[in-house]
């Protein structure tokens, strides 16, 4: 009994000593990241001496940055089902290995969801009263209740799906299908739902006009499954530079496919909202106007808006003619899309519903450098864990870290 | 390997950014939080549940000096003063009075002392259909002109109550008319009002580095 | 280490065995690290009120036996005393049988002098810096209730203005509270006397229900609030008027720990001119049931929510 847990610490063990060693870019990478996640604690820590008033929040915008990073970042969580789908679903063989690398991109993603939400409380030291069962838990009737369930719930699904199969390579046995296909069939779903659920935080308050509109849902999810599989592109170019696991450029178009799709419907799905709160003229266009062209003579999210428009059309034309099937324009695509959504989805949704606030008072948001520095930390920590969990699975997929007395099963995608 | 040496810097490096940042965290270099400037308390007349005017049944009550009310220190008993008016019918009030402006009802509508005053008794007000009422039961002589008012005044829903809304816990204090109105002049009177809030992060004002 | 592995023209060096100088090396960046992990808490060394093990483990509102909550009332005491000096009384008042309040305030009677806000703040103790008022007047033009043309700023030198209308707004205390249906912790919730409270030491802060309220009412504590000692109220009650600390959301109770001992609420009893009439509508004789009755405009605000407000705006002429 004592064995297999042995064996297992040992593994932990050799990822570990993996994670401190590498060469002078990798130790570069993690140095920088480290900087900046002692920067976010250092933050962090003054906010939690000092009250939120550290931030830029105030009682008219009682929502910003962390919020949107982390809607934004359920987004890409979400996003990661998007590779499972074609592999499962469709037998893609193309990408089989590569789930595990979107699949770890959901868990690094969802740490860091976690953690924007835990910076975002008033009273962290208070986590035990959502706890179901030892402190009140208002399920089902709040939909953050629902989010605490999925978002963990998706994080033991992908931690165990991707340890399963990685361990099991470690261990040179095939996984057993049992263990994990079915899982994978219900991450699909689940992952469907978390996107969905952190739609309906926002849809489910009739009193903000702005975010009570049928559309943010499907909006979410089309957004989420353009920036995710681009950020995945970028991710496993990235991966193909600094190691030397084969990823053909099959793999990298077929995503490229599916962000083409996301992209269209998200840019229809914009036209609508822009034609519903425009046309009728009524009076719970406010916020949008705020957004889109200014009101009251505050107009400080304009420009950022516009910019954001600017980047998915010029994203989603890119993706549209033939010209993206070339890496360096894909690449060029596949970022500003990513930067587009960030700032539609954080900017361009969350702080436009608080302004006007319900009485009529224009009172504009700006992160302060300390929410900014939590925020950098937490993006570093997160790339952290990536890096990481990738510095783990590569190897092993290649057939290079295996436990002792093993032969590594054969992989198609270890340097020939 | 030739990329060690360059790892060595790079570590070395690192360790030398640590710690400074160890350093410059210890010693507080940036990010003091911001003292929020201290709002002004409010002026206590904010606060206090007074009415708008004293009224002879609260002076009553303060046993404060009600020389003012004694009519017949000056005038004589039984002969009813006479009123003087001026060309276009507005009363002229005499200097002995001149504290007393007269403005009830537009137009100069309601400028006869007798109209509330008893002429026979000074120390009484009379209604039209010839009720003599104390100067402190005066709503019923109000209320024969404003009607509504009176009826609401009487239900509560017009004027101050205050005390307990649960009558069987404590007593109510209802406020009559002449506690808020001057009854010669009932408009209520114009005032400065407290200070608009001062919120957090005020409109227009940008969150600067420093917080 | 292992004799299976391959190694030599390997991108990534796998597990490469390390030299003393390489251990020194890694040794000196770790240290470091762990150095400027441990300065980066710095900060922690300001935080004035780490919570005690009772405030960490104190349980729900309404699990509270009358023991235990007996004794979170002296521990609230011993705090209060402790950081003003001044030892208050604080009760658990319940709420009073038959018993349903409802407010109704005279649109044409308020003149905008804010009074009801101030005696607000100071019967509830409520932080004066940062600011937290949770009463807003609203100033809007004569013939319309378009919130988006309140004035929430108007300071003239006399009120009230030639053509405006003043309105005074708080919480609602809404039948149908969007702020109770999306507490993810039950920390706020609606007594069986329409008065919405929130358990100060339950709340974890998340301001869901802040972007859930159509009414603007509720306030989150972003520092610990500062009050003076010399207005301090010592009437205290644990749902109501006790200090509130940081992180934590507060709004208007309709001052539970005055009517719920059979009082008037702060602003109703300050109002100069009588704008603000509240009650316990069950009873046939109370102000608001003759308002309710008989007055012909009496509007909700924003009524197409669908929550059901428990405050009246009406007209007299």
């Amino acid at each position: 009994m004592m064995r297999p847990v042995r064996n297992y610490l040992f593994f932990l063990w050799r990822c570990a000593r993996n994670a401190f060693n590498g060469d002078w870019r990798y130790y570069t990478w993690m140095g920088v990241l480290s900087v900046f996640c002692l920067l976010g604690i250092n933050a962090y820590a003054r906010q939690f001496a000092h009250g939120l008033m550290t931030t830029g929040m105030s009682d008219e915008v009682s929502w910003g940055v962390y919020i949107a990073n982390f809607t934004f970042l359920v987004g890409v969580a979400a996003a990661a089902v998007m590779m499972v789908i074609p592999v499962y679903v469709y037998n893609n063989e193309e990408l089989h290995d590569l789930v595990i690398f979107g699949e770890l991109l959901a868990v690094a993603a969802i740490l860091m969801c976690l953690a924007f939400v835990t910076v975002d409380l008033g009273r962290p030291d208070r986590f035990w009263h959502l706890i179901p069962g030892i402190g009140q838990f208002n399920f089902p009737a709040s939909m953050l209740s629902w989010d605490v369930l999925v978002l963990n719930g998706y994080l033991v699904l992908n931690l165990h799906i991707c340890g399963y199969l990685l361990y099991s390579r470690y261990q040179g046995r095939k996984p057993s299908k049992w263990f994990y296909i079915p899982f994978v069939f219900v991450a699909i779903f689940w992952a469907v739902s978390i996107h969905t659920v952190t739609a309906f935080l926002y849809v489910g308050l009739g009193g903000r006009p702005f975010w009570n509109s049928a559309i943010v849902g499907p909006r979410f999810l089309a957004s989420a499954f353009t920036a995710g599989p681009a950020l995945i592109i970028l991710a496993l170019q990235i991966i193909r530079r600094v190691t030397d696991y084969h990823i053909t450029d099959r793999a990298l178009l077929t995503l490229r496919s599916i962000v083409q799709v996301s992209m269209l419907i998200n840019v229809f799905l914009l036209a609508n909202e822009v034609f519903k709160e425009f046309y009728s003229g009524n009076l719970h266009v406010a916020s949008s106007k705020y957004l889109f062209i200014g009101l009251h003579g505050y107009h400080a999210l304009v420009p950022w808006i516009w910019t954001a428009i600017g980047f998915n059309l010029t994203a989603m034309v890119l993706l549209v003619l033939p010209v993206s099937r070339s890496l360096r324009w894909l690449n060029v695509t596949c970022v500003l899309s990513i930067t587009g959504i960030w700032i539609e989805k954080g900017m361009g949704l969350v702080v436009p519903g608080f302004i006007p606030t319900p009485l009529g008072e224009m009172i504009e948001y700006n992160p302060s450098l300390n929410e900014t520095l939590i925020c950098f930390g937490i993006w570093s920590f997160g790339l952290l864990c990536y890096t990481i969990f990738l510095r783990m699975a590569v190897p092993i997929l290649q057939g290079r870290l295996v436990a002792p007395g093993v032969t590594p099963l054969a992989s198609a995608h270890a340097k020939s | 390997m030739n990329d060690k040496p360059r790892s060595s810097v790079v570590l070395l490096a690192l360790a030398l950014v640590f710690c400074a940042l160890a350093l410059a965290f210890g010693l507080r270099v940036w990010g003091k939080p911001r003292i929020l400037p201290p709002n002004p308390l409010v002026d206590v007349q904010f606060i206090t549940p007074n009415t708008i005017r004293t009224s002879y049944v609260q002076m009553i009550r303060l046993k404060a000096d009600l020389s003012d009310f004694d009519c017949y220190g000056c005038h004589e008993k039984n002969k009813p003063p006479t009123l003087r008016f001026d060309t276009n019918q507005n009363l002229i009030v005499p200097q002995e009075h001149s504290d007393v402006v007269m403005n009830h009802g537009r137009h100069g509508r309601n400028n006869n002392c007798f109209n509330c005053h008893n002429e026979k008794n000074l120390l009484l007000l009379q209604t039209r259909d010839g009720r003599e009422l104390k100067l402190e039961e005066c709503p019923p002589l109000c209320g024969s002109c404003h009607g509504p008012t009176y009826r609401d005044w009487e239900a509560g829903a017009h004027g101050r109550v205050s005390g307990y809304w649960d009558k069987t816990a404590g007593e109510v204090r209802k406020a009559i008319c002449v506690d808020c109105h001057n009854p010669h002049s009932p408009r209520i009177p114009t005032r400065k009002p407290a200070p608009a809030p001062n919120p957090l992060r005020p409109a227009g004002r940008q969150v600067t580095h420093e917080d | 280490m292992n004799a299976n592995q391959p190694n030599a023209n390997a991108k990534v060096p796998m597990e490469a065995g390390l030299s003393r100088r390489n251990f020194l090396r890694n040794s000196a960046v770790f240290a470091s690290g762990l150095a400027a992990l441990a300065a980066s808490l710095a900060p922690l060394r300001e935080l004035e009120d780490f919570p005690s093990m009772d405030q960490f483990l104190q349980k729900y509102y309404k699990e509270l036996t009358p023991e235990e909550m007996a004794k979170v009332l002296k521990r609230i005491e011993d705090e209060v005393e402790r950081q003003y000096s001044l030892r208050p009384h604080v009760r658990d008042l319940k709420p009073l049988a038959g018993v349903e309040y409802v407010y109704a305030l005279n649109l044409t009677r308020c003149i905008g002098c804010r009074k009801c806000v101030h005696a607000c703040v100071a019967e509830n103790n409520q932080s004066r810096t940062p600011e937290i008022q949770y009463i807003r007047v609203l100033r809007l033009p004569h013939g319309s209730l378009d919130l988006e043309k309140a004035e929430h700023n108007y300071n003239p030198e006399a009120v009230p203005e030639k053509g405006y209308f003043y309105m005074p707004v708080q919480c609602q205390q809404c039948k149908n509270p969007p702020c109770v249906k999306v507490c993810p912790v039950h920390a706020t919730w609606q007594e069986p006397d329409g008065i919405t409270v929130i358990d100060y030491n339950w709340c974890i802060g998340c301001r869901y229900c802040e972007a859930a309220c159509p009414y603007w009412a509720r306030r989150f504590n972003f520092a610990q609030p500062s009050l003076p000692k010399e207005r301090l109220n010592l009437d205290m009650s644990y749902l109501g008027n006790r200090p509130r600390a940081r992180g934590v959301m507060e709004k208007c109770h309709f001052c539970l720990q005055r009517t719920r001992a059979g009082r008037y609420p702060a602003c109703v009893e300050v109002c100069p001119v009588g704008a603000r009439k509240f009650g316990n509508i069950l009873d046939p004789n109370s102000e608001v049931a003759y308002i309710l009755h008989n007055k012909r405009v009496f509007i909700q605000l924003k009524e197409e929510m669908g929550t059901s407000p428990r405050f009246f705006y009406y007209f007299d002429v």
